[in-house]
């Protein structure tokens, strides 16, 4: 079930000026081939002009630089494999600003532009490599125009997988049934949904009678390596426990033999069998009233627990002792503790947006010296921009993700909820108390 | 420049394929749940060991045997089986546990293209074997919890190669009579092996339950897989053979690996196969343990599902992985039931009244 890259296209050259328009027109007829549009190609060009052209001047001058071209499905990522003596994540922080007063500066500008050019970005240190990937994704039409909702309770139906134009339909009932974050941002776009489920992104089942009417449906898709998170069970007529059990079924039927360790319901509907799942814990949303609802967060473990060892920093180790106890999970908890070792000087966090749930993730990078203020300044823009719900995910399986604790509580975040296995460990979910009203 | 990856390599069926990760070792599990003791009621081990003779063996076997090759077909075993079936001793064919001669059939007869049917709950290496071989696993849902015969024939078709029927079966423990087998077999007239896994047989109470060995002369494209992790206590030793009619083994010969079955493994089972008495007391044990749970649950109110074998099948109002952790926590090893699609339900193996009273009482204790 994992995703299958449908086509890669890979070039290496030199870090090398001279050699900008191959770079780019590599990147520009690829991301085009790929279904990009002529905008969302455009700006994928742009960000790698920056990022090579950063490469040539400041950190990786002539030097081998590895680029592949990805097709998603729904999206494109661009990769760049390189060695670089000094290669500044920093500007790819969504408060970064640059000085123009000191060549450093101006070669960061490029860096800046590139990561506002793209949906998303990932970063790892491999060895004496760096991988950098970009991400841009396809624009959809959201779709107004289908027919009007059958809500309809069917008498008999069978669960089965839809096919594109039943998926589609499905998807835009479910939409206008259901708030954000219940549905998740791709229903916005029925297409995006279908593209999604054809490169195995997501996997999907519904109900539906002979007659082919739709009564509810489910989705479902991998969350990193070992969880599978799943939306709904969406019940579009009148509540039907039966309907609802039978969806999580197939939907566990489909999962239970693909390697997956937990089955992972983040927002779930209140047609959930709550007694297939354990409840997690609870994150705090508005709703499209604006009013502050609550939701558990739901979780199944789909094989016998192994036990894990987790990081932890001193202060969130009650609320983990806690949590595993209560969700009887095997952990060790280590302690992380600085011993005055060197580190980098500045941090580096990832923001994903779903700006209809009014709702931010971030996602530790890199962490360094400056994280109170990295984190602050993310905060305060959040907050400017009404972003009320900030979320952060710490992965309990990389130590070094620990540091960011003591800004994190210095700034209002409290940890909600574990992820069990949601990252190379559990993650944690930090809420942020002021914009969440916790 | 760029770290070597094997991503290029795999063949796509693989690359969607997951490793399987097999539990820890007992000290480590224990260690990391904080109990002191642990009844293992997760494999259908039998918690006699193996029979007396075949323990004799293992205490005896003398070290320096170590560094000899063991017999590379198991020579004496299946001579050993031959007298005890009434067989030919080339009938039969030994491997590495159960799951190696699943391997041996698959790759004998199976490539790309090609199909296996089996059904949706039950034993999970055929589907596995199949998948990772490249091969569709046509999966049949049982109906009434056991095989669906004509669920089954429904989906054959020319590149149909093996149907895999685990009889008992695992974990649901239903079982096909003998009149049903035979019709079943007459059904599919030779179109496609039938493979009869009967892991289990040995522990079988009906009356009606089919002779395997004697079927195999009535019928050249039937494979009968037996092993001796279950009754004969031997399952850390790893060790299972199939017997067939003799042009049917030795076709699947072509695909066997000789030399994987150890020389503990030969001798201990040779040992095991004269025990009958081993058998009698192994099942006394099985009738009273599932007696008593049959009993407690009822007394608990919650359903299960209990046939044949050395297990039975227990719904809980509560999601099968927690109760796992739960009863770890208090010593108790089952095993769950969401991997074989049935969620929400646990399988206990039948074991000593010591370790059913203990797995009763934390049973209890995560209802309350």
């Amino acid at each position: 079930m994992q995703p299958i890259h449908k086509a890669e296209v890979t070039l290496s050259l030199r870090a090398d000026l001279i050699l900008l328009p191959v770079a780019t027109s590599f990147v520009e007829k690829a991301a085009t081939a790929f279904g990009l549009g002529e905008s969302e190609a455009l700006s994928l060009t742009l960000a790698t002009e920056e990022i090579f052209a950063y490469l040539c001047g400041a950190a990786a001058p002539g030097k081998e630089v590895l680029m592949k071209c990805r097709s998603g499905g729904y999206y494109v990522d661009q990769e760049f494999l390189f060695e670089a003596r000094d290669f500044n994540m920093k500007a790819f922080n969504l408060t970064a600003s640059v000085s123009m007063d000191h060549q450093d500066g101006m070669d960061e500008t490029g860096l800046l532009i590139a990561s506002r050019m793209v949906d998303r970005f990932q970063f790892f240190e491999e060895g004496k490599s760096l991988r950098l990937i970009l991400t841009k994704d396809k624009s959809y039409p959201s779709l107004s125009d289908l027919p009007a909702a059958d809500h309809n309770t069917l008498e008999s139906y069978s669960i089965r997988p839809p096919d594109t134009e039943e998926l589609k339909l499905f998807v835009y009932l479910a939409h206008k049934r259901y708030d954000s974050p219940v549905t998740p941002q791709s229903f916005n776009f029925p297409g995006k949904v279908a593209d999604m489920v054809a490169c195995g992104e997501y996997r999907s089942a519904i109900a539906a009678d002979q007659a082919g009417h739709i009564g509810g449906g489910i989705v479902w898709r991998w969350d990193g390596i070992r969880l599978v998170e799943f939306y709904g069970p969406y019940i579009l007529g009148s509540p039907n426990p039966g309907m609802s059990q039978a969806l999580i079924d197939s939907c566990l039927r489909n999962v239970a033999r693909i390697g997956a360790v937990g089955l992972i319901c983040r927002y779930p509907t209140p047609e959930l069998p709550a007694e297939y799942f354990e409840p997690l814990g609870s994150l705090i949303f508005r709703n499209e009233e604006n009013a502050l609802v609550e939701l558990t967060s739901y979780y199944r473990h789909l094989e016998e627990d192994l036990g894990l060892s987790v990081w932890s920093h001193d202060s969130i180790e009650p609320f983990l002792v806690n949590t595993y106890g209560r969700l009887a999970f095997a952990r060790e908890i280590k302690p992380v503790r600085s011993g005055g070792e060197s580190h980098s000087a500045f941090s580096v966090l990832a923001a994903e947006f779903d700006r209809g749930a009014g709702q931010v993730t971030l996602r530790p990078i890199w962490w360094g010296a400056d994280s109170e203020s990295v984190l602050a300044a993310y905060v305060k823009t959040l907050l400017k921009e009404k972003l009320g719900g900030i979320l952060f995910e710490m992965d309990l399986g990389k130590s070094w993700q620990c540091y960011f604790t003591p800004a994190l509580s210095k700034f209002g975040f409290e940890p909600r909820l574990v992820l069990p296995y949601a990252g190379q460990g559990d993650l944690v979910i930090f809420q942020h108390r002021i914009g969440g009203s916790i | 420049m760029s770290a070597w990856s094997p991503e290029r390599l795999l063949p796509d069926y693989i690359k969607r394929f997951e490793p399987y990760v097999p539990s820890k070792p007992d000290p480590e599990l224990m260690k990391l749940y904080g109990c002191s003791r642990l009844y293992r009621l997760n494999n259908n081990e039998n918690p006699l060991g193996p029979p007396p003779a075949a323990q004799e063996i293992l205490r005896r076997f003398p070290p320096p045997r170590a560094a000899v090759y063991p017999s590379g077909d198991a020579y004496y075993l299946r001579h050993k089986l031959a007298l005890k079936f009434g067989k030919q001793p080339d009938q039969f064919l030994v491997g590495n546990g159960a799951n190696e001669v699943i391997n041996f059939v698959i790759k004998a007869f199976c490539e790309q293209g090609d199909n296996i049917i089996t059904g949706d709950k039950t034993f999970a290496v055929y589907e596995w074997v199949a998948e990772f071989s490249g091969l569709e696993a046509r999966l049949i849902p049982l109906k009434h919890n056991g095989f669906d015969e004509a669920g089954m024939l429904d989906r054959v078709d020319e590149r149909t190669k093996i149907i895999f029927i685990c009889n008992p079966n695992n974990p649901t423990g239903t079982h096909w009579s003998s009149d049903r087998f035979r019709r079943f077999m007459d059904a599919i007239d030779g179109r496609a092996i039938v493979v009869a896994d009967e892991a289990y047989c040995e522990f079988v109470e009906a009356d009606d339950f089919p002779d395997g060995m004697s079927l195999i002369d009535e019928y050249p494209n039937l494979v009968v897989f037996r092993t001796f992790s279950k009754m004969y206590g031997l399952a850390g030793l790893r060790i299972g053979y199939l017997v067939a009619d003799l042009p049917l083994v030795q076709a699947i010969r072509s695909a066997c690996i000789v030399y994987s079955v150890n020389t503990v493994a030969q001798e201990a089972a040779v040992a095991a196969v004269e025990d009958d008495d081993h058998i009698v007391r192994t099942k006394e044990m099985v009738r009273e343990g599932k007696e008593f749970l049959r009993n407690e649950l009822r007394d608990l109110k919650l359903p299960f599902i209990s046939g044949e074998g050395n297990f039975i099948m227990i719904k809980l109002p509560m999601s099968d992985t927690l109760a796992y952790r739960k009863l770890m926590a208090q010593g108790v090893m089952v095993r769950t039931m969401t991997g074989f699609r049935f969620p929400n339900y646990i399988r206990v193996t039948i074991s000593s009244m010591e370790a059913m009273d203990a797995f009763i009482k934390a049973l209890a204790s995560l209802l309350r």
